[in-house]
């Protein structure tokens, strides 16, 4: 499902003129197989989000090649990245990234909307989605008027509307207490098992990382531990 | 996305700031109201000119005058296209006075073709065309400046009211003529009579006098022989003639112009005029909406501010939208919605302010200028203070949206250009 080969990525920090290079990611190479849960742990600075920014095609590594679901996203210019996310990703992101001014329904109704799909069907799979995540009652709720693991459940719904058969998570359960970081690890391995979703997330917490079923382990931009390609 | 939900996504981002938005399009609205008011003044005074000179003359009339020493060649004016008539007439370098009872006139002896002139269309208050050389048709003052010898003395004399004149109808009567010339003390013996069967129609303008005769050309060869006869010599240039050619319609003024123009006369026509006039409304137009373009650009101003702020705002948003899958074209799209929308309702909005004051201006000022110039007459004076027409509309709608929408560009830009990976840090 995602090959990466030889990734390597290097910042330029600092004042113009004293920039100071910093390697982030060192010739990473692994895969992640379909319907598989990896884990990317690591400590703090260590590269993950960068790691995850490259696959997603939100940044170009400076080095390697990144094959996602057969395509090589390096070759695809601005908006036909956007269209092969919209088509193939979803993300669940640390602080939910939900749209303000939108209700929850609204919210996870967004990227069919961007798809251009028509809105008699959007809502029917929209209510559908929300019965899946327990959200149906909170539908016209505006995110401030949503509780933490609410909100995260619209952001995991959005993300799964569109049938994506990858899922990224960067600290999806980061900013949640530990029984609701339960109901979110339970909803997460469901759609695993019964749609076959791949995740792909990034965490901290050894218990998130406990429900998939590899863990990489980096350390400076490089993996230490795990079934590395 | 479909267009519905792409108008839906840029309501709501207006809705939310409201006041905002509502000021860049009161800005805008500014701009354009002032446009095209400004500009309105420009097409307002034209057309007022333009209604002035269409109401001076026959409209289907040109006017043609051979060159120094020349002579028109008649033949050959008449083998260009739709001409209708060609009236000319004669007066004479002769003191004409027609009489009636104890009163007389000095009236302007006018020698000319019945039939062309009835081909001209040349218009009656009263009566009939004469039908043979002994009738004649009088101008409409000839008959109220029929006066006695003493009432003439008495308007010389003192600023007494104007004397009514003959106050009967003139039709049917006959009147006597008889000629002197300029440098005598008497006037020739002989006298001719003749009938007057018709008065001439109100001149267009009412400061215009019209004390003349018009007789049939036949008499020019009789009148000159008898001033011959009598006077001791004939002055050089006895004879006057104006040649005045009338088309069949408006439309072909222009082209007739032109041929007789070709021909090497010279010409004067309404169609010249207009012409004159048109070209320095042009130039006076362009200046016009120059200046109020110039306002629609510091309007823009407005625009551009409220657009980069709604993006600065929305970087985060922006940023979760491209994550997601909104290509930057859908953004960038979005945008210039927003500030296309603001431009069209501002302008719309102006349209409407834009006839209200035109309306209101075309009402009020004459009103104004008349008390301040203290006459009433004014008011009936039909001018035009502001015209919009049409054109105008477009045109100040075109410039307006179009300065609306370049000015949304840049922020649209920019908010492509925003990197995600930046804007999804940004704090909630
Ligand atoms: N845009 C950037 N410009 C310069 N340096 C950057 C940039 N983004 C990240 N870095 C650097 O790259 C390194 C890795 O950052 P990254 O965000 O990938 O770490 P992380 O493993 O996700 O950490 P955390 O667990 O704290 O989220 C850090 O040292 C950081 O300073
Ligand atoms: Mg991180």
């Amino acid at each position: 499902m995602i090959q990466v080969q030889q990734v390597n990525h290097t910042f330029l920090i600092g004042k113009k003129g004293k920039e100071k290079k910093v390697p982030v990611l060192k010739g990473l190479s692994f895969e992640v197989k379909q319907g598989e849960i990896v884990a990317i742990v690591g400590k703090s600075g260590s590269g993950k989000s960068t790691l995850l920014h490259t696959i997603a095609g939100f940044m170009s590594p400076e080095q390697g090649s990144i094959t996602v679901n057969g395509q090589e996203t390096a070759n695809l210019n601005e908006t036909e990245r956007a269209v092969f996310r919209l088509n193939n990703f979803g993300f669940i992101f640390q602080n939910f990234q939900l749209m303000p001014g939108l209700t929850a329904f609204e919210n996870v109704e967004l990227p069919l909307k961007l798809k251009g799909i028509s809105p008699k069907k959007r809502k029917e799979s929209v209510e559908q989605m929300m019965d899946k995540v327990g959200l149906t009652e909170v539908g016209d709720h505006y995110p401030n008027e949503l509780s933490g693991g609410q909100q995260q459940r619209v952001s995991i719904a959005r993300a799964l509307i569109t049938n994506p058969p990858i899922l990224f998570a960067d600290e999806p359960t980061g900013s949640l207490d530990s029984e609701t970081e339960q109901d979110i690890l339970l909803l997460i391995q469901n759609l695993n098992q019964t749609l076959g979703v791949t995740f792909v997330m990034i965490t901290h917490d050894e218990e998130v990382a406990s429900i998939a079923h590899r863990t990489f382990k980096m350390r400076d931009g490089e993996l230490v531990k795990g079934d590395a390609l | 996305m479909l267009f519905k939900d792409q108008v839906d996504f840029v309501r709501q981002h207006i809705k939310k700031n409201k006041l905002r938005v509502f000021m860049t399009i009161l800005a805008a609205t500014m701009g354009c109201a002032f446009l095209i008011v400004l500009a309105s003044i420009g097409f307002g005074i034209q057309d007022t000119m333009r209604k002035e000179i269409l109401q001076d003359q026959a409209i289907t009339e040109v006017e043609v005058y051979p060159n120094e020493n020349e002579e028109l060649n008649l033949e050959e004016i008449k083998s260009v296209p739709y001409i209708g008539a060609i009236v000319q007439r004669t007066s004479m370098d002769v003191m004409t006075s027609f009489h009636l009872e104890d009163r007389s006139i000095q009236g302007n002896l006018l020698l000319t073709d019945m039939q062309e002139e009835e081909q001209s269309n040349l218009k009656l208050s009263e009566g009939r065309l004469p039908q043979n050389e002994s009738e004649i048709v009088v101008g409409y003052h000839f008959a109220q400046n029929l006066w006695t010898d003493a009432e003439r003395a008495k308007v010389v004399e003192e600023e007494a009211d104007l004397p009514k004149g003959y106050e009967k109808s003139i039709i049917g009567k006959t009147v006597t003529l008889s000629l002197q010339p300029y440098d005598s003390e008497d006037a020739f013996s002989e006298q001719w009579e003749f009938t007057v069967v018709g008065v001439v129609d109100i001149p267009a303008r009412d400061w215009i006098i019209d004390q003349s005769i018009l007789m049939d050309k036949l008499w020019l060869s009789k009148l000159k022989g008898t001033y011959e006869e009598n006077a001791e010599q004939i002055p050089e240039n006895f004879t006057y003639t104006t040649t005045k050619i009338y088309t069949d319609s408006l439309e072909h003024v222009k082209s007739v112009t032109k041929d007789l123009k070709d021909m090497g006369y010279n010409v004067y026509s309404v169609s010249e005029q207009l012409e004159q006039i048109d070209v320095f409304f042009m130039a006076f137009k362009i200046g016009l909406i120059f200046v109020g373009t110039i306002a629609v650009l510091i309007s823009s101003i407005g625009i551009f501010n409220t657009m980069t702020m709604a993006v600065t705002e929305r970087t985060r948003e922006i940023g979760v939208m491209k994550a997601i899958g909104a290509s930057p074209k859908l953004i960038q799209r979005l945008f210039l919605m927003e500030s296309a929308w603001i431009g069209i309702i501002g302008t719309v909005l102006a349209v409407i302010i834009s006839y209200a004051v035109s309306y209101l201006a075309n009402w009020i000022l004459p009103m104004v200028v008349g008390t301040s110039l203290g006459e009433d007459g004014l008011q009936d004076l039909s001018i035009t203070f502001s015209l919009i027409p049409w054109q105008l509309v477009v045109l100040a709608s075109t410039i307006s949206i179009g300065v609306a929408m370049i000015s949304g560009w840049r922020p649209a830009r920019k908010a492509t250009k925003i990197d995600v990976i930046q804007a999804l840090r940004q704090e909630l």
